[in-house]
């Protein structure tokens, strides 16, 4: 409590005396300590302060028994001070303005006359005051309020910055969504590209089923305020958990991320208030935010998982290379050569050589249909059967029907593949073959005659119970034979010509005279040299063998 | 929401929004522990994540009432998010705002 001020003249000392305790209080409202002050020090017998809130006067403060009761002053100013039937109208007025309008019952005539101006300057001020001081801090907290938003999207903005888990990052969102449009509830849902859903978080409850989410018809951009959401559907959906709603689109250049909505403003005196436009600017601010970060991240996932991919490959890769034939073997009466491109790092292309008993040897090429992974997975199984099988075969179509049997077995996907598989003995220059609808083999004769060796049955893995007929031929020396993938002639230039059969049987026409190794190297440069920077989709896998 | 009390201090741990209802609770709390003799209040919001407006508003109310007392707030256990909030709103400059709720208690305690 301060000290008393000293008393300018014995009804001022009253006055004060009366005042103090009311006006000091801090046990109840200003309004209410005002009244109770008012009746204390003129006697009245109760009394009752209103003050404007709009149009209606409404009840701030009473003092005295009953006091509810006293009928709240009329709107209009100008019959204010004059008593009537005992009661008295005192105008709270400051500056030229009416603050509050106080009811006193039980004052004299005389009393009214002397002491309602005095109370109307005194009273008037000091609500007066409070009123602005309120309205200050109401503009305030405002203003504040204001910066907390600006600030929250700053920071949000910030805290995107490597923020790659997509949970955080959707709590992030919802929780400084509903926190800054004082929405009671929230929910964001996210999608995967497909429209499967990818993530759901609630706060105060799930406003839909967040499969309904995928199919809510959210204008493109575009926030929906629906302050009607209990009766009236939100952009086609029926919300029944809210009374109010506010809804976002979360997209990437028109491509549909997932949904923010928040439910129910909340106030301070209860009850719910409408959505306004700048709740929803706000509200699409934290959207697109919200959006490019998901973006960031959905592509940083997609990059780690190109990653693991070409790990795999590579992997992949060198475990085929194991597979490839690392040298070729030295038989006498044999020059060989043989390459195998794959067009990714792994390929469907296979080949392999076996030096048998009595000088023989045994050669293959494969294509396995598919690509990368798949592709070097078959290969591998055929690689494996081949190897298991070669020495228990009696003959090559036995082998052929074991190796399709291995297949089926064992292969982890229904694939097939061609296979040329020879049999050439050099001393005789007989050749044995059998070849599962792979390409036609070449065979260039010394004189330039070039014939071609076809298939012999179906690839192997395409049918069951499948057959495969041996044929034979003999090489004179210096005929050259060449088994390739269709890779090879079906490797295309940008006027979308093939390299084709007729190619490939001039460039070995052309250089059967030359060492095979070399005439390999030249017959891929020559397709390269056709395809130019043409992009090949399929590997080209080439093998010659020459009698010596 | 959790209220204990050590001495003339009271801890209250809220948990949750802190929206309209949430403060309305703690506001019923803190005046009861008020109104029980507790000189100083401790508010540790370590379980809450999210406070709107209408939380704050209700804070500064439950501020002013334990001014008016001439009595001590404090907050602990703030997010970073929350804790700018609070002294953006000016909610610190008249409570303190510590880490911990043994700090808190502490600085209460010396005040």
């Amino acid at each position: 409590m301060t000290d008393a001020p000293p008393a300018a003249s014995p009804r001022l000392s009253v006055l004060w005396k009366t005042l103090e305790e009311p006006l000091q209080g801090t046990d109840a409202p200003l309004p209410t300590r005002l009244a109770r002050a008012a009746v204390s020090w003129t006697g009245a017998r109760r009394g009752a302060l209103y003050i404007r809130d709009k149009e209606n006067w409404v009840c701030a403060g009473l003092a005295g028994a009953d006091a509810e009761s006293l009928e709240p002053p009329e709107s209009s100013g100008a019959a204010a001070i004059a008593p009537r039937e005992g009661i008295s109208w005192v105008p709270l007025a400051a500056e030229g303005e009416i603050h509050g309008r106080l009811v006193l019952e039980g004052l004299s005539s005389e009393d009214a006359a002397e002491l309602v101006p005095f109370l109307s300057v005194v009273l008037g001020g000091l609500l007066g005051a409070h009123r602005y001081s309120r309205q200050v801090k109401e503009a305030d907290f405002e203003v504040r309020t204001r910066l907390v938003e600006l600030e929250s999207l700053y920071d949000f903005g910030l805290s995107l910055v490597g923020q790659l888990d997509l949970a955080s990052l959707a709590d992030e969102v919802l929780f400084r969504s509903i926190s800054l449009t004082d929405a009671g509830k929230g929910t964001l849902v996210l999608f995967h590209e497909d429209g499967r859903l990818m993530l759901e978080r609630s706060l105060g409850g799930q406003l839909l089923e967040a499969q309904e989410f995928a199919s809510w018809r959210l204008p493109e951009g575009e926030a929906v305020i629906n302050n009607a959401a209990a009766s009236v559907p939100t952009a086609g959906a029926r919300l029944t958990s809210c009374a109010k709603c506010l809804a976002v689109p979360i997209s990437v250049s028109g491509r549909r991320l997932g949904v923010l909505a928040v439910a129910d403003k909340e106030s301070r005196v209860g009850g719910v208030l409408d959505f306004t436009p700048a709740d929803a600017r706000l509200l699409s601010l934290f959207a697109n935010q919200a959006a490019a970060a998901i973006e960031t991240a959905r592509l940083h996932r997609a990059a780690i998982e190109q990653e693991r991919i070409e790990r795999e490959l590579e992997l992949a890769a060198a475990i085929q290379r194991e597979i490839l034939p690392r040298s070729l073997p030295e038989i006498a009466g044999v020059e060989l050569a043989a390459e195998s491109l794959p067009t990714r790092q792994v390929g469907g292309d296979y080949y392999d050589l076996f030096p048998l008993s009595r000088g023989r040897l045994g050669f293959l090429v494969a294509d396995v249909s598919g690509k990368g992974i798949p592709a070097a997975l078959l290969v591998s199984t055929v690689h494996a059967a081949v190897h298991l099988q070669i020495d228990e075969a009696k003959t090559i179509t036995e082998l052929f029907t074991r190796i399709d049997r291995h297949l089926r077995r064992y292969a982890a996907t229904r694939k097939f593949l061609t296979l040329f598989f020879g049999l050439f003995e050099p001393d005789s220059g007989r050749l044995a073959y059998v070849s599962a609808g792979h390409n036609p083999a070449l065979l260039v004769r010394r004189s330039g005659l070039v014939e071609a060796l076809g298939s012999t049955g179906v690839p192997l893995g395409m049918f069951p119970g499948a057959s495969w007929k041996e044929e034979t031929t003999t090489l004179a020396p210096e005929d050259l034979l060449c088994v390739y993938t269709d890779g090879l002639t079906e490797a295309v230039n940008a006027q979308e010509e093939e390299f084709g059969l007729e190619r490939l049987s001039a460039a070995l026409g052309g250089g059967r005279e030359k060492p095979v190794r070399e005439l390999c190297d030249r017959v891929l440069a020559d397709v390269a040299a056709f395809a130019r920077e043409m992009p090949q989709y399929d590997d080209q896998t080439i093998l010659l063998l020459r009698r010596t | 929401m959790a209220a204990e009390r050590r001495g003339d201090v009271a801890i209250l741990s809220t948990d949750g929004y802190i929206n309209n209802q949430g403060g309305e609770e703690i506001a019923r709390q803190a005046y009861a522990q008020l109104e029980t003799g507790a000189r100083a209040l401790v508010l540790n919001l370590e379980k809450t994540r999210i406070v709107n407006s209408i939380g704050i508003s209700i804070l500064i109310e439950v501020l002013e009432k334990v001014m008016d007392r001439k009595g001590q707030l404090a907050f602990c256990g703030l997010t970073p998010t929350i804790d700018k909030t609070f002294r953006i709103m000016g909610l610190a400059q008249y409570a303190a705002i510590y880490p911990t709720e043994a700090e808190a208690v502490q600085g209460v305690a010396s005040a």
